[in-house]
């Protein structure tokens, strides 16, 4: 099965990630896409490691080509998140900006196909009015095409609310 | 307690309105006496710190009303970060234990617990 989760920040999509792995059979393995940046990404990062202590995780590093992961038969997958996949490659050090959309998605099809479960944890980044730069207008475009491409080859997507998964397509687990 | 969430203009108090809450039983960004409370989300920017200690008084209210202010693109400041997560948190909370918690998109209450 798979499932793509979006929303806002602090919506409580890590924790339902979390709880809708644990209806599933080990392996489970969760993929850390996050490149630690400043205080609060390792406060983020802190608050999910304790959140899967003692969980039955084992925990993949892997900031960029996830299709490059390999599992064992069975595995239970929890990608976290989207966001992090594209703020990875999308932008590098000297300023250049890369068309990473089409790259994503292959690449998390490709883990789809090897993963007996997927979860994917994704961002509603398109809600709100701001005047972007360019850049982030880029930014912005490419995580609304790979969601809408997800979207539509994922079983089931929801949108948590205050913690609530709100059924957008299939059913709820 | 009734937690009513949405976007800005979403229609929220207006929908709170429609049940029969006046304006004199509301408290605009501060807890009051008043069975309501609106724009949680601007009490939380005031001292995002704060936040989790303000739960056992608005479990206790018959509405809280609170903007969606996750979505969109992380904000440049420490401040607005802050805010954005512990406003989040908080609504985690609260949702768990609302008897229902009622989303307005377009003036439109949906119900999502």
């Amino acid at each position: 099965m798979d499932f793509l989760l979006t929303g806002g920040a602090a919506c409580g999509k890590s924790t339902y990630a979390e709880k809708l792995v644990l209806g599933f059979p080990k392996p489970r393995f969760y993929v850390a896409a996050m490149r630690p940046y400043g205080e609060e990404s390792f406060i983020r990062i802190k608050r999910h490691r304790k959140m899967r202590a003692e969980k039955g995780f084992e925990t993949i590093e892997k900031q960029t080509d996830v299709d490059e992961i390999e599992l064992p038969p069975h595995s239970t997958v929890l990608l976290e998140c989207i966001c992090n996949l594209v703020d990875n490659v999308m932008f590098d050090d000297q300023g250049n900006m890369y068309d990473v959309t089409d790259r994503i998605i292959s690449e998390v099809l490709t883990l789809k196909s090897r993963a007996e479960n997927l979860i994917v944890v994704t961002n509603d980044v398109g809600s709100e009015y701001s005047d972007y730069s360019a850049g982030v207008k880029a930014y912005v475009q490419a995580i609304g095409d790979i969601n809408i491409a997800l979207a539509q080859s994922f079983e089931n997507v929801y949108e948590l609310v205050c913690g609530i998964p709100v059924v957008l397509k299939g059913e709820l687990r | 307690m009734i937690l009513v969430i949405g976007g800005a203009a979403s229609g929220k108090l207006d929908y709170v309105k429609s049940l029969g809450y006046s304006d004199s039983s509301i408290s605009d960004g501060f807890i009051g006496e008043e069975p309501v409370v609106y724009n949680l989300q601007a009490l939380v920017a005031k001292d995002p710190e704060k936040a989790p200690g303000y739960y056992d008084e608005l479990v206790g209210k018959e509405i809280v009303i609170c903007d969606e202010v996750g979505s969109g693109i992380i904000p440049a400041t420490r401040e607005m970060r802050d805010a954005r997560e512990a406003t989040g948190r908080l609504c985690n909370r609260l949702a768990i234990s609302a008897d229902s918690v009622i989303r307005l998109v377009s003036g439109i209450p949906v119900k999502i617990k």
